[in-house]
């Protein structure tokens, strides 16, 4: 892809007139976006990589901060109570480390990594994987430690996390191993066998002298066994599983035929005499395999970004000094009688009693509960809540593996393991099937039995294997893996799977103004003073007292004054939809919306878009922000009207800038100055008319409201949020990734019926036709396999189509960029 | 008859031999991924540095 004259040579975003930034690079000017972006070019120029530039297919991911990104979060991993978590000691002084990487979009990028950390002394090898995101780094700690691996990828422009070492990656790598093995396996051993069959059938004709038939078929046995006892055990095994369990799975007929096959043609081969069917039983084996190695990838692909988001969910707490100020630690580094801080959206880290006054946090995770629990001074948090409203402290009273692993099981239980509806359904009516199946081959030997005995057998097999419900136990979760793989590819991640349903039906779609339509992080604008405050006193308690909240606004003002130096403040609060508010010594200090700081009975003129710093006395300051809408915000909404759904804005926002934003997207239907209260009122409303409400935002300022809809998608900001209460997460944080998720999860549905459908009508066919015996079992296995392959591969045309439209808009990538870096 | 007692031995023994290669390749990650490997040959300069010992 080029990238044009116009855009960052780096991140490929838009440049700003009069804000471009020139770097050398490959011999050549170059324009830069922004300094973070300087730093990596010329990082990469410096290490001789500059090819890179040559080898994406699209552009870089948007760095941090290069003062943001020096090292005051890869600090704490240097320290051996953090590092032994994630580091893992292969003996004779090499380590090895797991690092999620966020940024990696193309081929290129897994080159540049691999020689950037390559390049490092001390690196014994590094294994980048572009689809999992994935780094696997392996080194000599004499010469190196994991802070500086870390940064050399920051610096790259890339965002690395490192992975919890005893995590699933290994119980994954090794059950793809073991499943490539056995298809092997099953391949190699379905050809022989097919081979020696060709020549028994073709030697019934020509002739073949006896000892020669007893040659081939010892030999069929031969290649037949480590198929059935290798590559067959995973179906005998989920046989046994869902037998103890009371349930007849699929894999029951499955197992029944490939040991009722197997055995008649052993006792004819010791027998010297008859059929064998060493052939069909591989060949059966083989298709089967097929199937679940595909759905096995599907599903490792998805699940991929989501278990490495909930392992990575409280890293970190804030831990509070004696002496005053907030230092970052790992959560393993907090002891028991410690001061936490958690801010706004974040996650409790540990058990412990509320040292704050009040608080709202939502349990649901641990106690399924979704509405938000308040909670008083003196009550217990629970590690792996989220907190609403804030910041609060508290005292931690229980840590250690028990309270976290808790909560991080929770959220992966979450994110993974929650059937959708569509799919218990699916499975139950599998069971359904798969009892009438068994009855009906009972019934077909027993009819044969009386009719022709000795074609009994061959007609039982026939309806065993022809029918087998794989096709029907496939359909749903073929589909359903597949799109929620292809969803998280285009950045979009499905929390809760039942979500997939609501999306496809939504008809309206409201949306958040701030952070949602417009770039997560307005910039500061003008500062007003009043009464003689210079400006940069009152940016700074402004900053101080923005600084816990995670409002996008609040962020602008505490980014504008980054010396962390603040003021001490007490009783901190936030104040949903309004602003915040805390004590400076015994003056009360408020920050929001104009008639929210400002003591009652004065009024500010022209004050109404500002965000106002008032104390009871009056107002101090007065702050505007600049806000840009986002790059693919426009091209978003008209996808969405172009699929008939109906786009709304509501924002707690002033009327002017809602209008304005209203009119530059085309939006008729808009709400200013809403509470979250009213936004919630206005869904309702909605819902009771009839429509089906999708709602954006992002995730944290609006929680409430996404929680009230019946489809709730977060723009992602940060790995805490992203748990908070959505049911989608937009990874990428692009608004255009909507309408293609939109019309990929319709194409899904349409799938899934299409896969049922298809199922039911081959069964119908396939079955009275083998009960009549004019199915061999050699053709019933190929009916069989083809009959699953085909929903397999017919699952896998979901998002085929949609992958090319998305590379084919670059600004959209580009946007991407932007919003994605911080995330991670 | 003769030709087939030498034949099918030595085509067993092939196949054992490649499904001993397919594991060892299997085991040792040749198969996780499919995609950057491909990139290497569009890389002009030899590696400045051997990476692995």
């Amino acid at each position: 892809m080029t990238i044009a004259g116009d855009s960052c040579w780096h991140c490929g975003e838009p440049l700003q007139a009069g804000a471009v930034i020139r770097a050398r690079v490959a011999g050549q000017s170059r324009n830069l976006c922004c300094h973070g972006c300087r730093a990596a070019a010329e990082w990469i120029e410096q290490l001789g990589l500059a090819d890179y530039y040559r080898l994406r297919s699209q552009p870089g991911e948007k760095p941090a901060d290069p003062a943001a990104a020096a090292g005051i979060d890869l600090a704490p991993w240097g320290r051996p109570e953090n590092a032994r978590y994630v580091v893992r000691d292969l003996g004779d002084g090499h380590r090895e480390a797991l690092l999620l990487i966020s940024g990696i979009r193309c081929s290129a990028c897994v080159w540049l990594l691999e020689r950037a950390l390559g390049s490092l002394p001390g690196v014994v090898s590094v294994r980048v994987n572009a689809v999992s995101q994935r780094a696997r780094i392996v080194w000599r700690d004499t010469d190196l430690q994991l802070p500086q691996l870390l940064l050399m990828i920051s610096r790259a422009g890339y965002r690395a996390l490192p992975l919890d070492a005893q995590g699933l990656d290994d119980v994954r790598r090794h059950e793809s191993r073991a499943a490539l093995k056995r298809l092997l396996v099953a391949g190699f051993g379905m050809m022989q066998a097919m081979m020696y069959a060709t020549a028994l059938y073709l030697g019934g004709i020509d002739s073949l002298d006896a000892s020669t038939r007893e040659l081939l078929r010892w030999l069929g046995l031969l290649v037949a066994t480590p198929v059935v006892f290798y590559a067959a055990r995973p179906f005998f095994a989920g046989a046994l599983r869902s037998l103890r369990a009371g349930r007849l799975g699929m894999d029951v007929p499955i197992a029944t035929a490939i040991a009722a096959v197997y055995a008649a043609s052993l006792f004819e081969t010791l027998r010297g005499g008859g059929e064998v069917y060493f052939d069909s039983v591989s060949m059966f084996v083989f298709f089967l395999l097929t199937g679940r190695y595909l759905e096995m990838r599907a599903r490792h692909r998805a699940c991929d970004l989501t278990d490495a988001l909930a392992r990575l969910a409280p890293t970190f707490a804030d831990r509070c000094l004696d002496a005053g100020g907030i230092e970052r630690v790992g959560i393993r580094e907090l002891h028991v009688g410690d001061r936490v801080q958690v801010s706004e959206g974040g996650i409790v880290p540990a058990d412990g009693v509320l040292l704050t006054q009040s608080c709202r946090v939502d349990e649901a995770l641990l106690s399924g509960e979704s509405a938000p629990v308040a909670k008083q001074r003196g009550d217990r948090l629970i590690a792996g809540s989220v907190l609403e409203g804030g910041p609060v402290q508290l005292r931690v009273e229980r840590l250690g593996a028990d309270t976290a692993l808790a909560g991080i099981a929770a959220l992966v239980m979450r994110a993974q393991a929650e059937r959708p509806k569509l799919e218990r359904a699916g499975e139950r009516a599998t069971s359904r099937f798969v009892a009438r199946v068994l009855s009906l081959t009972a019934i077909t030997l027993i009819g044969w039995y009386i009719v022709d005995p000795s074609r009994a057998f061959a007609a039982a097999v026939a309806v065993l294997v022809v029918s087998c419900p794989c096709a029907f136990a496939l359909a749903v979760p073929a589909a359903i893996t597949r799109a929620l793989a292809a969803l998280a590819q285009r950045g979009v991640l499905v929390v809760r799977p039942d979500a997939l349903q609501a999306l496809a039906d939504c008809t309206h779609a409201v949306f958040d103004k701030t952070g949602t339509l417009t770039q997560a992080t307005p910039t500061l604008g003008e500062v007003e003073t009043f009464g003689g405050v210079s400006q940069t006193e009152a940016l700074h308690i402004a900053a101080s007292l923005a600084r816990p909240s995670r409002h996008p606004v609040a962020r602008a003002i505490a980014a504008a004054y980054p010396d962390r130096k603040d003021v001490e403040l007490h009783d901190v609060m936030s104040h949903s939809g309004l602003g915040m508010s805390g004590l400076l010594g015994n003056r009360s200090l408020r920050l929001g919306r104009c008639d929210f700081a400002q003591p009652a009975g004065q009024t500010l003129p022209d004050c109404e878009d500002a965000v106002v710093l008032a104390d009871e006395r009056g107002p101090i300051a007065a702050f505007r922000l600049h806000e840009r809408l986002r790059p693919d915000a426009r091209a978003a909404i008209d996808a969405l009207r172009a699929q008939g759904v109906a786009a709304i804005i509501a924002s707690g926002d002033h009327q002017t800038r809602v209008a304005d934003i209203a009119a530059q997207l085309r939006i008729t239907d808009w709400h200013a100055r809403l509470l979250p209260a009213d936004k919630l009122a206005l869904l309702a409303d909605l819902r009771a008319r009839g429509a089906r409400v999708l709602a954006v935002g992002d995730g944290v300022n609006d929680a409430p409201v996404l929680a009230g809809a019946d489809v709730a998608i977060a723009m992602a900001e940060g790995p805490e949020l992203t748990q908070a209460s959505s049911d989608i997460v937009l990874t990428s944080g692009r608004l255009g990734a909507i309408a293609p998720a939109r019309a990929l999860v319709q194409q899904t549905l349409a799938v899934v019926r299409q896969n049922q459908r298809w199922a039911l009508y081959y069964n119908l066919a396939a079955v009275p036709l083998a009960a009549l015996g004019l199915v061999p079992p050699w053709l019933a296995a190929i009916g069989m396999s083809l009959s699953s392959l085909g929903v397999v591969l017919n699952a896998l045309r979901i998002g085929r189509n949609a992958s090319q439209t998305t590379t084919t808009h670059p600004a959209a990538v580009s946007a991407s960029v932007s919003q994605g870096a911080g995330a991670l | 008859m003769n030709t087939l007692v030498f034949m099918i031995p030595l085509s067993l023994l092939f196949l054992g031999g490649a499904v001993a290669v397919f594991f060892w390749a299997v085991d040792h990650d040749q198969f996780e991924d499919m995609e950057s490997p491909g990139l290497l040959p569009l890389d002009d300069a030899p590696d400045r540095e051997p990476r692995r010992e």
